[in-house]
């Protein structure tokens, strides 16, 4: 049995990736079994989600302890040692991060596979929906799946336009992966990042979650106030005596919707360099 | 016939659709909350032709359900934790009144979101059937056979099938969806059955109280009819596997590996087949435990418990479930089935996968290997929360 643990942030695609991947695994005459951990995600939180691939109908029903493989589909995670927990030694990460995998300082003993998929995702789907982005580096660094058997799965599930932007991004990974190698840090770091972080904006800092950062150019700003009103987390800070916004970016997740309803497109998002 | 992989909530709404539901109604609740969407969806493709009729709350879908279903529509409706406990009067009335409703119960914990038992367990005083399943294709296959059972004219009594919730509701895993005209064959449409209920209870109040008669003859009636339901559900079961080519041991229990085991494991629902996993490991190193899959609460198969205590020497229960101040639903109600035996199998209590925490393959191996120390003279505590 092969298992699978992917790290991601609500929106990502982490739980649409793992059913991909036990789609196409059926397709092959394989058992799957895709489990989303599911709590009180939303878009931006940090998440996990499993898949078993068996010879066999899966009958265990617990979630993935101990995977061979782990898949992270947001940069920022994938530089906590948290996403290398528990996994087999001599198994595989897959790493969304324009690094270089001998670059990587993720510690302990496994290979390491790194791919751009972020950037992939921007250019092909026009948004940083990585899930896709990282299934063709997965089909070339684990030989499990075929890639051909990822594509069928992407068009069955998203017939159209959708899908055919997606495979674009399932066969850029596929070339576009390096290594894997492996892991040149061989013992783990003692300090650890908490991947699980819960509660809302307004209780925890979720800077991380940012793909994007919203700038405000407040002499284009016409005072308005619809970021205000619009932005879920209330994260903007309305002045009376200027009329004017600011970000509190500990509480800002980097939705974009303020950028949206602004009449004006004084809201710029810029896209934060991991 | 064709696969997909699909998840729990899904196999539920394709049952539906094969089994050709004239009316549906519910409330959207997590983790049930996807079935409605199936559906909506489903409704709003055209897929078959069917009412799916939107409510303000769990307590008007089962009426809607249960007035459809007089007048001998076939139903479905669907729920999870606080949802059920909020249908519960009506729920009553569509015991009483002997309609053959099918509900899928997506299980919730009262103590949280993530799944136990409870739900449904706090509602086996209102007069219906309970079946408890473990993975999808158990979903869709039950989700059949029960419209098959309850509308059968020996039975006339609605069934709640409950599985639990995220666990199943939302793993994404192949399944099988037999061909419609099979379906069609082996499953023709529900009719109406007015006169179901006996002479002896009121039928102008669908088996509800309205002076005179004797009173208690609605309950004793009811009563009867739920233990009736046992040689019908084997009976399906047998001619679902001819048909279909699936089974679920005998209907009321699915045996595991128990041919040579001297204890026998009880679990439902998704923790038996983390059990099944569990099972598989303790008899590669020679430990002599099964697994029995209990699947329908009630009734109660009393029977094949009597039979299998015959021949084990000790029985671990797990419940997933537990009435506070009494302890667990299956534990009691199997000590008591085995009480009046001579030899009665050494039993112990487990409380495991409450208010949803995770129940692993190696709790399962530590229960077994207690179960087995204990019917050989060891010690134990009576009552362990893994």
């Amino acid at each position: 049995m092969i298992e699978i643990r992917f790290h991601g942030r609500g929106g990502q695609g982490a739980v649409t990736a793992s059913r991909i991947i036990a789609i196409a695994a059926y397709e092959e005459g394989k058992y799957s079994q895709a489990i989303p951990m599911y709590g009180t995600e939303r878009r931006g939180a940090p998440l996990t989600a499993f898949v078993r691939i068996d010879d066999v109908r899966v009958k265990e029903r617990e979630l993935v302890h101990n995977p061979d493989i782990s898949i992270v589909l947001d940069p920022l995670i994938a530089k906590q040692q948290s996403v290398v927990d528990n996994l087999k030694a001599g198994g595989l990460v897959l790493l969304n991060t324009a690094d270089e995998p001998k670059d990587v300082k993720l510690g302990g003993d496994f290979k390491v596979a790194t791919v751009d998929a972020t950037t992939i995702a921007l250019e092909t789907l026009g948004r940083p929906i990585t899930n896709t982005a990282i299934l063709g580096a997965f089909a070339k660094v684990t030989g499990l799946i075929k890639v051909d058997s990822i594509e069928k799965a992407i068009n069955k599930n998203f017939p159209g336009r959708i899908g055919e932007m997606n495979v674009a991004a399932v066969k850029r990974s596929y070339a576009e992966v390096k290594g894997p190698v492996q892991a040149t840090v061989a013992t783990a770091p003692e300090t650890k990042a908490d991947l699980h972080v819960g509660g809302y904006g307004v209780l925890k800092d979720v800077s991380a979650w940012r793909v994007f950062t919203p700038e405000i150019d407040v002499d284009k700003c016409i005072g308005c106030k619809n970021c205000w009103v619009f932005c879920p987390e209330t994260a903007i800070e309305w002045d009376e005596e200027t009329k004017k916004p600011s970000i509190r970016y500990n509480a800002c997740k980097g939705c974009g919707l303020c950028a949206n309803e602004c009449p004006v497109d004084a809201i710029e998002m810029v896209r934060v360099e991991a | 016939m064709s696969y997909e992989v699909m998840v729990g909530n899904k196999a539920a709404a394709v049952a539906c659709k094969l089994a050709r539901v004239q009316v549906a109604s519910a409330f959207p609740i997590t983790p049930q909350t996807t079935i409605t969407q199936y559906l909506s969806e489903m409704h709003a493709n055209a897929e078959w032709d069917f009412d799916y009729v939107n409510v303000e709350g769990e307590l008007s879908s089962q009426v809607v359900v249960q007035g459809a279903s007089r007048v001998g529509a076939r139903t479905f409706t669907c729920t999870s934790g606080p949802g059920l406990l909020y249908m519960y009067h009506p729920m009553q009335g569509t015991g009483s009144g002997r309609l053959p409703v099918v509900m899928a119960v997506v299980h919730r914990s009262y103590k949280g979101m993530q799944p136990d038992h409870s739900d449904l367990m706090s509602t086996q005083w209102t007069g219906w059937s309970h079946i408890y399943v473990e993975h999808a294709q158990e979903i869709l296959d039950s989700m059949l056979m029960a419209y098959k059972i309850a509308e059968d004219p020996r039975v006339r009594i609605p069934i709640a099938v409950g599985y639990d919730g995220y666990v199943l509701s939302y793993t994404a895993e192949p399944v099988e969806i037999p061909d419609q005209a099979l379906v069609d064959e082996w499953l023709p449409p529900n009719k109406a059955m007015p006169s179901i209920i006996p002479d002896e209870v009121d039928q102008s109040t669908f088996g509800r109280g309205w002076g005179g008669g004797d009173p208690q003859a609605r309950w004793k009636s009811h009563h009867d009819a739920i233990l009736g339901i046992e040689d019908v559900l084997k009976e399906t079961m047998d001619s679902f596997e001819k048909t279909f080519g699936r089974r679920y041991g005998n209907g009321m229990i699915e045996e595991y590996k128990m041919e040579d085991a001297d204890c026998a494991i009880v679990a439902m629902g998704t923790i038996a087949g983390t059990c099944k996993a569990a099972v598989d490991k303790m008899q590669a190193q020679g430990k002599k435990v099964g697994l029995i899959k209990l699947r329908s609460f009630i009734p109660f198969p009393d029977n094949d418990f009597k039979e299998w205590a015959d021949k084990l020497d000790g029985i671990a229960v797990v419940d997933r479930s537990i009435c506070p101040g009494k302890g667990g639903p299956v534990y009691n109600k199997l000590r008591s089935t085995l009480y009046d035996m001579e030899d009665a199998p050494k039993m112990l209590q487990f409380h495991a996968g409450l208010g949803g925490k995770e129940v692993r393959v190696h709790d399962f191996e530590a229960i077994g290997d207690k179960i087995l120390d204990y019917a050989k003279g060891g010690k134990a505590d009576p009552v362990t929360w893994v």
